[in-house]
């Protein structure tokens, strides 16, 4: 996990204690894979900035009874998540209700929006999979959490993370091309 | 492909604005650190057996005077002496929500007030910028001005709209016997749930899945997701009237009709349940800000009087009802309404180490009215 360790433990004391510069570190260290992250998840750049900052702005709310015995990492990364699939789940209901703005969206997204500048072929199937699914993904192949803490992570039973995963990779993989050997 | 390809490309794709995002966040991050104010030494939070066991407690601390197992600390029959004439300040943060007859109140620190307009209900967004209002068959979105954000018109009439929790993606909000649930832009308004009771909803707090708690017209209390999905439900045992997380989303407390007002942990699990005895109603109920320790008042019909307890300590007894406990952001105020004593009870933490009153609340938040007017209610006070 990016920021682990001792390092980061003190960071969280620090900043608990009023130190700016720890504050900053923690910051510095975890705000990379928590936005990719959040991207990943709305696919949406201003959605996800909306969504990590959140999470930041979460984490000072709650600094004060965090244990700093904990790793900060998974905590903030729930609150991302979480968030982001509640995000992408919001501008779905939004699409269905607003038909003629939806296909507007939709199309620009399929030409190619400069706007979404991710012309990677696993990016774009990625999207291609409802929220929950991509949550999964991105807790699984981004921030590196086990099926059992994933399932801890968003509430659900181990068992769906694992289908959600199997289907996951069945549906990158159908989008992307062949299997190949493992 | 296989997984570590998948991993690859992920780790290598280029997200967009990332350094300026970054950037953006930063001002507005270290901004929200450089204000934070120091939260009061942790109290440690108890664990649902504990809630039960406090709950026994709260049970032997209601029975009658003379084998009651706390002292009494303040005992003030008719209303509290010395008392302000006027809700001139607020003793902590955050801004109060008051709603009266002519409609629901922003009230500051400085103790300067703004009237909303002519709505029945309201309650905050997650970081008070906002408020939801109802109005007969609106739904209206407020920012602190009064000024409309937005508004959604149904056939039928509407109440208890309550904003979900930070970033405040969603306001649910009662239909007739319907839960709908409509994006915090306004947008999306789509049907929840059918059967449902008279029951404000209750969105669970925290940073997970947005999830919030309603009661069903056969008494019943379900738990679902945002989207509908449900993820348990309960039988109180008695007809539901108030439902409440405490703030680390670890308990539900179901206020009944009912002399027993059940906890729920996680999953739905029972975990104890507030009784009162002796034929008392609790009137209202709260958790602390960042504990579960629970504050409620008791009315008992025989005497007339009642009482305010936090964390199974007797605090304030009073003649009348005393209403609404409501605590203040930082969890070191409690405030409830005394309609007896037309008084704003503000009681310092922990036991009373100091009180302040404000007295004629009914013509404060009625300026102008003639005749009886009925006694403000207190609903939030919200946030740092």
């Amino acid at each position: 996990m990016a920021g682990a360790g001792r390092d980061e433990r003190a960071w969280v004391r620090g900043a608990q204690a009023g130190s700016a510069s720890d504050f900053e570190a923690l910051f510095r260290a975890h705000w990379p894979r928590a936005y990719r992250a959040a991207f990943l998840v709305v696919h949406d750049a201003a959605g996800a900035e909306d969504v990590a900052q959140e999470a930041f702005l979460a984490a000072v709310r709650a600094l004060d009874r965090f244990d700093s015995r904990r790793p900060f990492g998974p905590w903030l990364h729930r609150i991302v998540v979480n968030r982001a699939i509640d995000w992408a789940r919001s501008r779905a209901l939004r699409r269905e209700v607003g038909a003629g703005q939806a296909i507007e969206g939709v199309a620009a997204e399929e030409r190619g929006d400069p706007a979404a500048p991710l012309p990677e072929d696993v990016v774009a199937a990625l999207a291609s999979l409802s929220p929950d699914h991509r949550a999964v993904v991105v807790l699984r192949y981004v921030l590196e959490y086990t099926p059992g803490e994933i399932a801890r992570m968003l509430e659900l039973p181990r068992g769906t993370v694992n289908s959600r995963l199997r289907r996951g990779l069945d549906a990158l993989q159908g989008a992307v091309g062949p299997p190949e050997e493992r | 492909m296989t997984e570590a390809k998948v991993r690859d490309a992920l780790l290598a794709a280029r997200v967009p604005d990332e350094l300026e995002a970054q950037r953006r966040s930063w001002a507005a991050v270290r901004g929200a650190y450089a204000e934070r104010e120091p939260e009061p030494p942790p109290r440690q939070l108890r664990l649902l057996v504990a809630v039960a066991v406090v709950a026994a407690l709260v049970a032997a601390a209601l029975s009658p005077p003379g084998r009651s197992v706390g002292g009494w600390i303040r005992d003030r029959v008719a209303g509290e002496e010395g008392a302000a004439p006027a809700l001139v300040r607020l003793p902590s943060a955050g801004r109060l929500l008051v709603v009266s007859e002519q409609g629901p109140w922003i009230v500051r620190p400085d103790g300067s007030k703004r009237l909303l307009g002519n709505y029945d209900d309201a309650s905050f967004s997650p970081n008070a910028l906002f408020v939801v209002a109802t109005e007969e068959r609106r739904v209206v979105a407020l920012d602190l001005g009064g000024k409309v954000r937005w508004t959604v018109t149904r056939p039928t009439p509407v109440a208890d709209a309550r904003w979900a929790p930070s970033p405040g993606f969603h306001v649910a909000y009662r239909e007739g016997e319907t839960l709908r649930v409509v994006g915090g832009d306004g947008e999306g308004d789509a049907l929840l749930a059918e059967g449902v009771a008279a029951v404000a909803p209750a969105w669970r707090p925290g940073e997970g899945r947005t999830v919030l708690a309603y009661a069903a017209t056969d008494g019943r209390v379900h738990v679902v997701e945002a989207d509908g999905e449900e993820l348990w439900t309960a039988d109180p045992g008695a007809a539901p009237e108030q439902l409440l997380w405490s703030d680390d989303a670890g308990v539900l407390l179901v206020r009944t009709a009912g002399r027993r007002h059940p906890l729920y942990g996680a999953a739905g699990r029972p975990a104890g349940a507030l009784e009162t005895a002796g034929g008392r109603d609790v009137l209202d109920a709260a958790f602390a800000p960042g504990t579960r320790d629970l504050a409620f008042t008791a009315y008992d019909p025989e005497s007339g009087q009642s009482t305010i307890v936090v964390a199974g300590q007797q605090l304030q007894r009073g003649d009348g009802r005393l209403e609404d406990v409501v605590f203040s952001p930082n969890g070191r105020w409690l405030l409830s309404g005394w309609p007896e004593a037309d008084q704003f009870l503000f009681l310092r933490l922990p036991g009373v180490s100091a009180i302040e009153a404000t007295s004629d609340m009914r013509r404060e938040f009625d300026p102008g009215g003639i005749g009886a007017t009925t006694f403000p209610r207190v609903a939030e006070w919200c946030c740092r």
